[in-house]
């Protein structure tokens, strides 16, 4: 019996009218202001401005998402700014609290150090097997607790899978910023084996963490300590710490995005994002490539900033479990077989709707986390302006 | 028993303490999981020699050796040094590389055998002198026994106790089917190699490493 294909789903079906891309934003426009505003208008004009400036942000993002019917672009503007606001606002908490950004020895005894999500893979087989979680940060209360960062975590990973690292990560966007700068990558050719470099890190990590009750990524290998938090240089080991994960930065998350235009540091280095690849097997989004409607142009190939896209993928209609969900193959795809898919569903049909499923969630996951940091961080910055200093 | 009790209380930790080096090895490998018990075999019996060595010195000195801070970092550097050779000569220098026994020769595939074999070896011995906090708690006991042979003895079961935790390693070669562990196995070898050389490196060279 002869299987029968709905009709091919074509890039400009995804485009929307003004009115009709305005009524599929006003969910977002109501949940945004809601959450935004925690439920009340700042009387105090400068916060009343930035809220205002934050949330249009936002929302003109996401009807523009909907009416382009473009996803990368207005993702990558919303990722990047938030990767950049939330340096500034961190380094400010962090003048505010110490009065440097350097980890005293006093800090890492009384646990204040903030927890990020990239310690979770290292945290979780001590704490089975010890009860104790390796790392020098509140469990509850204080600046970014550990509990706080757990169950972000966890809602992330059931809403988005490895979208996380596309919509969520707060570093992410640093690398994704420098790998859009040139127009063409000066390095095409990578060895596909460097793929499998996050799982190695990702055991090393986790067994040397485990024999040491230490986070070993985030002492010796961490290439964001650069712009954020690290130890103040009070030994030879410290100083040695200091010159790799500077080292790894300038190399991971400026120089080889650069000359790549790919996501060198998410892709090929990051343990979290290897684990958070197993999470996307049990997520309800992924991306399908539809091999009716494919004409093997390979365009998602070469654009795929994360190495997710391989002739095999092509060939199967699914991405590897590496896929951050970014959208720039399915935008990119000139037939519209690349595309947003929920699990369980034909891939040939409903592809808007989609789409807009996987939008809601992940957007609305991006502004509410990064809402709170974007408006501290443009806080900060006309506070600079108006008065000179950030803090 | 007392020694054995010890070790059963405290085998966690000394897995811990073995599986950054024995896990990429059995990985990197892709043995079946009858080839990685005798693997695991030739490891522990390395590691039992390195028990029993040092039995003899904490009997010999009354754990002195041990307390002495300069003394013991010069020793666990040395371990250390001598396992970060080891796995980054695994990770860069024997991956890939075609075992001579593919050719079919016996006398090659003995070669072959024997090396892997002293490699194996050589590993267990390093991780045996390494002190993990229970092996620091079993030379103070040790060094506590009467005689030589009771130290020997304390050793032993002590490390019976330990080496119940790491049977289930040799069940990673249930994923032996998964090409690419054996790459990620090699590649973990050679970052967990270049961790262990700083620590043992800076211990060696003294109070540098605090």
């Amino acid at each position: 019996m002869m299987k029968e294909h709905p009709p091919h789903a074509k890039p400009s079906e995804v485009r929307q009218s003004p009115g009709k891309s305005f009524l599929y934003a006003l969910p977002m426009m109501l949940l945004t202001l809601m959450m935004l505003s925690g439920g009340k208008i700042p009387a105090d004009p400068q916060r009343l401005f930035v809220l205002a400036v934050t949330y249009l942000f936002f929302n003109v993002l996401f009807f523009l998402m909907i009416h382009t019917g473009k996803t990368d672009r207005y993702r990558a503007t919303a990722f990047i700014t938030y990767a950049i606001l939330f340096i500034v606002s961190f380094i400010s908490h962090m003048f505010e609290a110490r009065g440097s950004m350097s980890l005293s020895q006093e800090k890492i005894i009384l646990c204040e150090v903030p927890f990020c999500h990239l310690v979770i893979p290292m945290t979780l087989i001590p704490a089975a097997f010890t009860k104790t979680i390796i790392f020098p940060g509140s469990i509850t209360g204080g600046f970014a607790s550990i509990a706080s960062m757990f169950v972000i975590w966890i809602g992330a990973s059931l809403s988005m899978g490895r979208g996380w690292c596309s919509w969520g990560c707060f570093f992410g966007g640093l690398d994704d910023a420098f790998s859009r700068i040139l127009k063409k990558p000066l390095i095409r050719k990578i060895d596909p084996r460097w793929n499998y470099l996050p799982w190695a890190v990702l055991l090393a990590v986790v067994l040397t963490a485990a024999a040491f009750l230490s986070p070993t990524y985030c002492e010796w290998l961490c290439p964001f300590k650069t712009v954020t938090e690290f130890q103040a240089v009070t030994s030879f080991k410290i100083l040695v710490q200091t010159i790799i994960f500077v080292s790894l930065f300038i190399a991971l998350v400026i120089v080889l995005p650069l000359l790549t235009k790919r996501r060198i540091q998410c892709s090929l280095f990051c343990p979290f994002g290897a684990m958070q690849g197993l999470t996307n097997r049990i997520n309800a989004f992924d991306v399908r490539i539809d091999p009716d409607s494919c004409i093997n142009c390979k365009r998602c190939m070469t654009a795929c900033p994360t190495f997710s896209v391989t002739e095999e993928s092509i060939r199967t209609g699914r991405p590897l479990m590496s896929c951050m969900k970014c959208g720039t193959c399915v935008d990119v795809c000139p037939k519209g077989a690349a595309s947003f898919h929920v699990r369980g569903t034909p891939v040939a049909v409903n592809r808007n709707i989609k789409r807009l499923l996987f939008l809601y969630a992940a957007f609305l996951f991006l502004a509410i986390f990064s809402g709170g940091t974007i408006q501290d961080g443009l806080s900060r910055i006309i506070r600079l302006i108006t008065t000179g200093s950030m803090i | 028993m007392q020694g054995f009790f010890l070790g059963l209380s405290s085998g966690a930790v000394c897995a811990a303490y073995c599986a950054p080096v024995l896990v990429p090895y059995l990985l990197g490998e892709g043995r079946s999981v009858l080839q990685n018990f005798s693997a695991l075999l030739q490891f522990l019996l390395g590691r039992l020699l390195g028990y029993l060595a040092f039995a003899v010195f904490a009997w010999g000195i009354h754990a002195s050796l041990p307390q002495d801070i300069a003394h013991r970092n010069l020793l666990i550097g040395a371990a250390y040094v001598l396992l970060a050779g080891l796995l980054i000569f695994y990770s860069f220098f024997k991956a890939g590389r075609a075992c001579p026994s593919a050719g079919g020769q016996e006398i090659d595939h003995r070669l072959c055998d024997s090396r892997s074999s002293l490699f194996l070896l050589s590993m267990g011995l390093a991780t045996g002198l390494n002190f993990c906090p229970p092996f620091l708690l079993a030379v103070v006991t040790a060094a506590d026994q009467a005689s030589l042979l009771q130290s020997l003895l304390f050793f032993l079961t002590f490390f019976l106790g330990t080496s119940v935790f790491l049977i289930p390693a040799p069940f990673l070669g249930l994923l032996r089917g998964f090409s690419p562990l054996h790459l990620i196995g090699k590649m973990a070898a050679g970052l967990i190699g270049a961790y262990y050389l700083f620590l043992g490196t800076t211990m060696l060279a003294g109070g540098l490493y605090r």
